[in-house]
C-alpha cells in the first residue's frame, strides 16, 4: 500500500499507458472482454488520481522522480493542487465516458472494438500525462500522444470524418510544431528542460529578445491545441463528425488540458509578472477571449445540428477561460480555473446526451431532440442539468465559477468581457431552448400523429442503462460540485492560484 | 454541530413541500387523481408550516437559517421575516384555492399533459416561496430563476404557435432581467463584500469609496433585474403571457410571478439600499415618478381592451405599480400600504382572474362584448368578480380600501401630494373600466342563444351544471370572501401585523 501511494503520480499514467497495448492483445482472443479491461484499467487511473489528490491535500506538492533520475536531468512528474484536481477530474470523465462507449461503440464502430480501445486508452494516457508532468519536452510528448490518439479516433467516425481529422492533423501539427520551437528556443537560452528550473532561470533572460519569441511561440502553439478563436476552425468538423463516444471525451477534455498547460506556462514556467507587467500579453488574450466569447455564441446560434452547436459553445467557453486568465487578478484565475473543472463536467454531459439520442434515433440533428421530455425522461433529466449548467443556473456548477469569472473582469474593470459573459449567458439560454422547445411542445405533433395512426414517433424507448448511469453520475456531479464549491474553491483551487498575482 | 441542530428548520420544511410535491406529482403522473391530491397535500402543508411561523416571527423576531455556503460571506440562508411572511402566506394560502380550481379548468377542457402542467406549478411556487424566505440577494436571485425557468413551459402550455412565441417573448424579457439582477449583485458584493438583507441598507458604506452615479446607475440595473414586476416601458411580457391557461394566468401573473418583481424592488429599496440612501440619492422620487407614469398609462391602456383577460393583465400592470409607488414614498405609511397591498390585491386579482378562468371553461367566452347577460347565468362568479373590482378601485367594505387608505395616507405623511393626485386618479380610472363589464355581465340582455348545442339557454344558471365546475366556484367564491374579510378585520392571518412590525423595524416606530 505505501509503495502504491508514494508511486501513484507514476501509476496514473502507467496503469493507461500498459493496459492500451495489453488491450490490444487481449482483442486479438476475445473481442469482449476489451471493454471491461479498459473500464478496470481507468478505475484504477482514478483510484490513483484520487491517491494522488489526497496526498496533496495532506503533505503539499508532490515532486516524483522518474526513474529515480534527479532533475533538471531525469523527468519529473510534479502534481501541485492545481493539477492535482484536474487529474481527478479527466480521470473520472474518461471512466465514465468509457463505460459509456459500450452500446455505442458496438453500434457505430462493431468491426474496431479493440483498437478503438486502444486508442482510446492512449488518449486518456496522453491527456493525464499533459497534466502530471513537470517537464517541458515530456509535456511535449503526452501532447504528441494525445493529439495523434485523437487525430485517430476522429478519422474513425462518420461521413466527412477522414476530412475533419485531415484538417485537424494539420492545425494540430502546426501547434505542435511552434510549442516545440518554443521548447528549442528555451532550452538554447537556459539549457534545462525543468519547469521549476526554468522558473529559477529565466527570470535572468526575461530581456532576451529569443524568451519573448519563445513565449509567443508557446502561446500560439497552445492556443491551436485549446482551439482559441480565431484559431479554432478545426474543432467544429472534427467533433461533429467523430464517434459519439470520441466527442464525449475529447470535447470536454482535450480543450480544457490546453488551457490548463496556458495557465502553467503563463504563471509557473514564466512567473506573473513577465506575461503581465512585462509582455502585456493578458490584455491581449483578455480580448482574444472575449471575442472568443461572442463568435462562438453567435456561431452556435446559426447552427442546427446539435453536436456543432456544442463545438461553438465549447469555442465560446474557452473564451471564459482565456478571458479570466487575460483579467490576470486572483479572483478571476480563481474562477478560470474553477471553470476548467465544470466546463469538462457540462461538457462531458452533453456530448453524452448526443451520444444517448445518436443511439436511439441514428442523428444528432436538433430536429432529432423532438418529443425527448416524452419519450426519453430520463436522457432528458441529464440534459436538463447540462443545458442549466452551460446557461450557468445556481445552484449547478457553472454559476459559480461564472461568478468568480465576472467578479475578476469587474475587479480589472474590462467591461467588454464582463457584459460578452452576460450576453453569451443570454445566447446560451436561446440556444437550449431551442432544443427544450422540441423536445417539449409534442402534443401538437401527436395531434396530428393520432389521426393518421399510432404515435409511435412518441413511444417511451430510454437508452440503455449503460448509457444512462455515466449521465446521472455526471449529472449529480454538477450539482455537487455546485453546492460544495466553497469546499472545493477553500481546500484546492485557492491553493493552486500562480504566486504573484 | 450544536448550532447546527439549534436551528430552526422549518423555512426548510417549507422549500421542501413543493419540492417533494412536485417530485410524487412526476411519478405518479398517470393516475390523475392521486396526482391531484399530492398537489393538495402539498399546498395544505406548506400553508400550515408558513402560518405557524408567523407568530413566532411576530413575538421573537426573524428565524435564521442557514445551509450551505456559496461564496465568502453569502450563504445560502433564509431569514423569515415579517415582511417575507406576507408574501409568503399569501402565495402558499392561494396555492390551495389555485389547485383546487386548477382541477376544475384543466379537467373541463381536457387539458393536454396535466402532469407538466401540476409539476411546473409546484416549481413555481417553491420559486415563490423561496424568494420571500431568502435571507440575500444570491438566495433571492436562485429562486428568482428557478421561478422563471419553471413558468415558461406554462405560459408556453397550449403549444400553438401563439403560446410559444408568448413563451419566447417571456423567457427573452425575464431572463435578460436575470442577467442584469446577476450585474447588479456581483456590484453590490464587489463594493460592498456582502448581500444579505439588513433593514437599514448594506449599501451605506459604498457611498465613500464609489461616486453616487454607479449607484444611482446601480439601482436601475435592478429595477430592470425585477422586469417581472411589469413597470412600463418593459411590461409588455405580461399581456402577450395572458395566453397561458387562466388558473396560471391567476397564480403567477397576479401573485407569485409579478410579486417576485415588487417583492424584489422592496427588498432593493428598503433592505439593500436602505431609506438613508435612498433620499440622499433622490433615488425615491425617480421610482416613484417611474411608478406614476405606468400607473396612469396602464390604466389608459386597460381601457381600450376587448378581452378579460388582457384587461386584467393591465389592470394588474397599473396595480403592481401602485405597490412600487407605495415603496418609493419612503414613508412608513405608504411602506405598509406597499406590504399589505401584496396579500390583498393577491387576493383580489386572483378572483378576478378566476372568474375569467370560470366563464371561459363554463361557456367560452373570452372578449367583454360576448358576456352580456352572463351575470344571470353565472350568479356567483359575476358577484365574486363585482366583489374584486369594487375592491381595486378601492372602495370599502373590500381589502382594496385598507391598503389604498394608507396609501393616502403615505403620500401626506411623506408630503408628496402630487403622488395622492395620481393614486386618487387611478382609482377614478380604474372605476372606469372595471364597471363596463359589470354592466355588461348584469344589466345587458343575452343577445343570441349562447350554447354551442343551440340548445334554448334563456336565462338559468349554469355554474353548477356539472359538479367538475363546483372546483370552480367555491375557490373563486372563498377568494372573494377573503377579499372581505380583510377589509373587516385587516388582521386576518396576521398581514397588518406583520406589515407594521416590518415597518416598525424600518422606520423605527410610526
Amino acid at each position: 500500500m505505501e509503495k502504491i501511494i508514494s508511486n501513484s503520480p507514476a501509476l496514473i499514467v502507467v496503469i493507461p499507458l500498459i493496459s492500451a497495448f495489453l488491450t490490444l492483445g487481449i482483442g486479438v482472443l476475445k473481442k469482449k472482454f476489451c471493454y471491461p479491461f479498459a473500464v478496470i484499467a481507468l478505475s484504477l487511473s482514478v483510484f490513483s488520481s484520487v491517491v494522488t489528490l489526497n496526498t496533496i491535500i495532506k503533505t503539499g506538492t508532490i515532486h516524483y522522480h522518474l526513474g529515480g533520475w534527479d532533475p533538471p536531468w531525469g523527468i519529473e512528474y510534479v502534481v501541485d493542487y492545481l493539477n492535482g484536481l484536474i487529474l481527478v477530474a479527466i480521470a473520472i470523465i474518461g471512466l465514465m465516458i468509457v463505460i459509456f462507449s459500450k452500446e455505442t461503440v458496438k453500434m457505430e464502430l462493431p468491426e474496431r472494438i479493440p483498437f478503438f480501445y486502444t486508442i482510446f486508452l492512449l488518449e486518456v494516457t496522453g491527456l493525464l500525462g499533459i497534466v502530471v508532468t513537470g517537464d517541458m519536452f515530456n509535456l511535449y510528448v503526452f501532447l504528441e500522444i494525445a493529439s495523434l490518439a485523437g487525430y485517430a479516433l476522429i478519422a474513425i467516425g462518420e461521413d466527412g470524418a477522414p476530412l475533419a481529422s485531415f484538417r485537424y492533423v494539420i492545425m494540430g501539427t502546426i501547434g505542435a510544431c511552434f510549442y516545440l520551437l518554443g521548447v528549442g528556443y528555451l532550452y538554447i537560452m537556459t539549457g534545462s528542460l525543468n519547469m521549476a528550473d526554468l522558473t529559477q532561470i529565466l527570470p535572468n533572460f526575461y530581456h532576451s529578445k529569443v524568451i519573448m519569441v519563445a513565449f509567443v511561440f508557446f502561446v500560439v502553439g497552445v492556443a491551436i491545441k485549446m482551439a482559441l478563436f480565431p484559431l479554432h476552425t478545426w474543432l467544429p468538423d472534427a467533433y461533429t463528425r467523430a464517434p459519439s463516444a470520441v466527442s464525449a471525451l475529447l470535447a470536454p477534455l482535450m480543450t480544457k488540458v490546453g488551457v490548463y498547460v496556458m495557465i502553467r506556462i503563463l504563471f509557473t514556467v514564466f512567473r506573473p509578472e513577465f506575461p503581465i507587467k512585462m509582455l502585456h500579453a493578458t490584455d491581449i488574450m483578455a480580448w482574444f477571449g472575449t471575442f472568443a466569447i461572442l463568435f462562438g455564441g453567435i456561431m452556435a446560434l446559426s447552427q442546427t445540428d446539435f453536436k456543432r452547436m456544442l463545438c461553438y459553445i465549447i469555442v465560446a467557453e474557452i473564451g471564459y477561460m482565456v478571458g479570466g486568465i487575460g483579467m490576470a487578478n486572483a479572483l478571476a484565475i480563481k474562477g478560470a480555473i474553477f471553470h476548467i473543472i465544470n466546463d469538462m463536467f457540462m461538457a462531458a454531459c452533453l456530448f453524452l446526451v448526443a451520444g444517448i439520442v445518436m443511439h436511439e434515433t441514428g442523428g444528432h440533428d436538433i430536429s432529432d431532440f423532438t418529443g425527448i421530455f416524452r419519450k426519453m425522461p430520463f436522457t432528458a433529466a441529464i440534459f436538463m442539468v447540462g443545458a442549466l449548467a452551460v446557461i450557468g443556473v445556481p445552484p449547478t456548477c457553472g454559476f459559480f465559477s461564472k461568478w468568480y469569472l465576472l467578479l475578476g473582469g469587474i475587479e480589472a474593470k474590462h467591461w467588454g468581457f464582463v457584459m460578452a459573459l452576460l450576453l453569451c449567458t443570454l445566447m446560451n439560454v436561446a440556444l437550449f431552448f431551442r432544443v427544450i422547445d422540441k423536445g417539449l411542445y409534442v402534443h401538437a405533433l401527436e395531434h396530428k400523429l393520432e389521426h393518421a395512426s399510432e404515435p409511435k414517433e412518441l413511444q417511451f424507448h430510454e437508452a440503455p442503462l449503460s448509457m444512462l448511469i455515466p449521465g446521472f453520475i455526471i449529472a449529480i456531479a454538477i450539482f455537487l460540485i455546485g453546492i460544495f464549491n466553497q469546499a472545493i474553491l477553500k481546500n484546492i483551487i485557492e491553493l493552486a492560484i500562480p504566486s504573484g498575482l | 454541530m450544536t448550532e447546527l441542530l439549534a436551528m430552526d428548520y422549518r423555512p426548510v420544511l417549507a422549500i421542501m413541500c413543493p419540492i417533494i410535491a412536485s417530485f410524487l406529482i412526476l411519478v405518479s403522473g398517470r393516475r390523475p387523481n392521486i396526482r391531484e391530491s399530492w398537489t393538495i397535500i402539498g399546498s395544505i402543508s406548506l400553508f400550515l408550516i408558513v402560518l405557524s411561523m408567523t407568530p413566532f416571527v411576530l413575538k421573537e423576531g426573524p428565524i435564521k437559517c442557514s445551509l450551505f455556503k456559496l461564496f465568502p460571506n453569502i450563504d445560502f440562508a433564509f431569514n423569515v421575516d415579517a415582511f417575507g411572511l406576507i408574501f409568503a402566506t399569501t402565495s402558499s394560502c392561494l396555492w390551495i384555492l389555485v389547485s383546487l380550481f386548477s382541477i376544475g379548468y384543466m379537467r373541463g377542457l381536457e387539458e393536454h399533459a396535466q402532469t407538466r402542467y401540476y409539476f411546473c406549478f409546484a416549481l413555481a411556487i417553491l420559486g415563490a416561496i423561496g424568494i420571500a424566505l431568502s435571507a440575500n440577494l444570491v438566495t433571492l436571485y436562485i429562486f428568482y430563476e428557478i421561478l422563471t425557468i419553471s413558468t415558461y413551459p406554462l405560459v408556453a402550455h397550449d403549444e400553438s404557435p401563439e403560446a410559444i412565441y408568448a413563451g419566447h417573448k417571456y423567457l427573452a424579457y425575464l431572463l435578460t432581467a436575470g442577467v442584469f439582477f446577476l450585474l447588479g449583485i456581483l456590484v453590490i458584493y464587489f463594493l460592498v463584500g456582502t448581500t444579505d438583507f439588513a433593514p437599514n441598507g448594506i449599501l451605506k458604506p459604498a457611498l465613500g469609496s464609489t461616486s453616487r452615479l454607479v449607484l444611482q446607475a446601480l439601482f436601475f440595473v435592478f429595477m430592470l433585474a425585477f422586469m417581472k414586476a411589469a413597470w412600463m416601458p418593459v411590461h409588455s411580457w405580461l399581456p402577450t403571457a395572458m395566453i397561458a391557461p387562466t388558473p396560471v394566468s391567476a397564480l403567477l401573473h397576479a401573485v407569485a410571478v409579478v410579486k417576485a418583481g415588487v417583492f424584489g424592488i422592496i427588498r432593493t429599496v428598503y433592505y439593500v439600499y436602505g431609506t438613508d440612501l435612498m433620499h440622499e440619492l433622490n433615488l425615491g422620487l425617480a421610482l416613484g415618478l417611474l411608478a406614476s407614469f405606468t400607473i396612469i398609462v396602464a390604466n389608459f391602456y386597460a381601457i381600450g381592451q376587448v378581452n378579460l383577460k388582457r384587461l386584467l393583465a393591465y389592470s394588474t400592470i397599473n396595480q403592481l405599480s401602485v405597490i412600487i409607488l407605495g415603496a418609493a414614498l419612503l414613508s412608513p405609511m405608504a411602506a405598509t400600504s406597499a406590504m399589505i397591498h401584496i396579500a390583498y390585491h393577491g387576493f383580489m386579482k386572483i378572483t378576478l382572474f378566476l372568474c375569467a378562468g370560470a366563464i371561459i371553461v363554463i361557456t367560452g367566452k373570452t372578449e367583454i362584448s360576448q358576456m352580456r347577460g352572463i351575470g344571470r347565468q353565472m350568479p356567483i362568479t359575476m358577484t365574486a368578480f363585482s366583489i374584486a373590482a369594487i375592491g381595486m378601485c378601492g372602495a370599502p367594505p373590500v381589502a382594496g380600501f385598507i391598503s389604498k387608505w394608507y396609501l393616502c395616507l403615505g403620500t401626506l405623511q411623506a408630503g408628496q401630494v402630487i403622488f395622492l393626485g395620481v393614486v386618487l386618479i387611478s382609482a377614478l380610472l380604474d372605476v372606469v373600466y372595471f364597471f363596463p363589464v359589470i354592466k355588461t355581465a348584469f344589466f345587458e340582455k343575452l343577445a343570441v342563444p349562447a350554447l354551442a348545442n343551440g340548445g334554448e339557454v334563456g336565462e338559468k344558471t349554469i355554474e353548477a351544471e356539472r359538479p367538475l365546475y363546483l372546483f370552480m366556484i367555491i375557490p373563486l367564491a372563498i377568494t372573494a370572501i377573503f377579499s372581505i374579510i380583510f377589509c373587516l378585520f385587516p388582521h386576518t392571518f396576521h398581514i397588518l401585523d406583520l406589515a407594521e412590525m416590518a415597518v416598525r423595524n424600518l422606520f423605527g416606530g410610526m
